[in-house]
């Protein structure tokens, strides 16, 4: 099995080069700093009032998410089933996120550098804001379960739970309408069901360990990790893929 | 010549439909309720810590067919450089961002956090209102839904923005004598929303649209909406199954 990463790489150096530039500077407010006024990246991570960390914050991936074996897993770790080839076949072909504008799946949506989200905390949810299309996540964290017969949706339904420091995030309820990567990647199906286990190291670092469980697609689960750095004193952009599109008429195999 | 408001609502309608029905049954913990356990939307609206009406909730506008979301809608005169400016593109249809002001005519959630208000949009939009005293920035970068800052007058939340593109009309939407048409604004646009949640189950949007280069005056007109309890935002991507592309004309 070939993994063919070069147009999904083109496709991300044109996607990225709007969002490089943050431009407003406007500084955040309350996070330790030092002598000279910069932020201290390495200071503990803050904590919420009840003793929870907080999340809260603008995040950016270290490194691109564009297949697993872009983040250091063997091929023999990510083995399809059949039915997965199959879907495969298909959802290379759709290359529905990016190209058409349409949502990026996670893990994509959160690893892509150039495209940071930002970590809001309410009573009973964590809001994720993705300067990626726009979207937004919310993860329930009153205790409701995830739904039975969940309606399937580009970026799923998802609860969170605190083990210790870390935040457990399940999500289900996806379509099979995208790939996980960007531009491709590794095929998801309905079955899909995402582990995301968000530990803040301190104040300037956050990793995110993926577990990524979906029978009818793979053979056995397979997990990685997203590094994340924290963006200080600025804020997300606004990205509105369609603007100015110029792409379609140009696409064959539309 | 008097901008009226005309017959522009098609694409929303169109925009809209697959967002009326809303699925998720989940009850809102820690809403006023009646005996029979309904939301008890005639409650007094609840507060903030601070004593200031706490906005949170999911809303959709008064959009029926006898009872119409604009209300008060003014006439207004453009100015020279705006009567150039009368044939905005559609937005729903190619899929861009709706207008600030139609944001309220689908089902939106707000999260009113201590500094932050979040609005979340069933467009798959979010905009960021910052309450932490900010001024508005002087040189914006120019986007669809703009930079908001937001202040309290009494129990009025009073929210500024600026830094708006030049793309395309303001909203669509109508009202009870007529309907609000394709108005357009430039990047000079100043909108004031004054939002105040008259009760548990109700909240009126006041929209005052300040545009000197396109307007003789500011102009104004009003949204009503109303909480949807125990239910949940549904994903809304406009360019999901896209088939109309091909068949547009005037496309760029």
């Amino acid at each position: 099995m070939t993994i063919r990463v070069n147009r999904a790489i083109a496709l991300l150096i044109c996607l990225c080069s709007a969002s490089f530039g943050q431009w407003l500077d406007y500084p955040t407010a309350g996070i330790p700093r030092m002598p000279d006024g910069k932020p201290n990246l390495s200071a503990p991570a803050p904590k919420l009032p009840d003793g929870k960390p907080d999340l809260s914050g603008i995040w950016e991936a270290d490194k691109y998410y564009l297949n697993p074996l872009s983040l250091g897993l063997k091929p023999d770790e990510v083995v399809l089933t059949p039915e997965g080839e199959v879907l495969w076949q298909r959802q290379k072909r759709a290359r529905g996120a990016g190209v058409r504008c349409l949502p990026m799946s996670l893990p994509a949506m959160s690893g892509i550098p150039g495209f940071p989200f930002k970590v809001l905390n309410s009573t009973g949810v964590i809001m994720i804001l993705y300067e990626s299309f726009g979207g937004f996540r919310q993860v329930f964290t009153d205790g409701r379960q995830l739904p039975e017969d969940p309606n399937p949706t580009w970026v799923g339904y998802s609860v969170g739970k605190w083990e210790g420091d870390s935040l457990v995030v399940h999500t289900t309820g996806f379509n099979d309408a995208t790939a996980l990567g960007l531009g491709g990647g590794h095929p998801r199906s309905e079955s899909l069901h995402i582990v995301e286990r968000f530990r803040r190291r301190d104040l300037g670092h956050m990793e995110i360990q993926f577990t990524i469980d979906d029978p009818k697609v793979y053979v056995k689960p397979w997990s990685f990790k997203e590094d994340m750095h924290l963006l200080t004193d600025t804020e997300i952009l606004e990205y509105i893929c369609d603007e100015n599109e110029r792409d379609l008429k140009h696409m064959v195999d539309k | 010549m008097i901008i009226k408001a005309s017959s522009y609502l098609a694409p929303f309608l169109l925009a809209a439909a697959p967002l009326g029905a809303q699925w998720l049954h989940y009850p809102t913990p820690g809403i006023p309720r009646t005996p029979d356990g309904k939301a008890n939307l005639t409650a007094p609206a609840p507060r903030t810590p601070d004593g200031k009406p706490d906005l949170s909730g999911i809303w959709q506008a008064d959009g029926a067919e006898d009872n119409p979301a604009v209300r008060d809608l003014e006439d207004v005169s453009p100015t020279s450089e705006g009567k150039a400016m009368l044939q905005p593109r559609a937005p729903g249809a190619p899929c861009l961002p709706p207008a600030i002001a139609s944001v309220p005519l689908s089902p939106f959630k707000i999260y009113h956090l201590s500094k932050t208000l979040v609005m979340l949009s069933e467009y798959n939009l979010f905009r960021q209102i910052f309450m932490d005293g900010r001024p508005l920035p002087r040189d914006p970068n120019p986007t669809w839904l703009g930079y908001s800052v937001g202040r309290w007058d009494g129990d009025t939340l009073v929210v500024d923005t600026n830094g708006f593109n030049s793309e395309r009309g303001i909203i669509g939407g109508r009202s009870g004598s007529g309907r609000l048409g394709p108005r357009p604004h430039s990047g000079a646009m100043h909108v004031v929303e004054r939002f105040r949640r008259r009760d548990f189950g109700h909240m009126e949007v006041q929209f005052t649209i300040d545009d000197p280069k396109v307007y003789e005056r500011p102009w104004s007109f009003r949204e009503d909406v109303r909480l949807v309890p125990d239910t949940e935002l549904l994903e809304y991507i406009c360019e999901e199954n896209e088939k109309d592309f091909q068949h547009r004309v005037g496309r760029q």
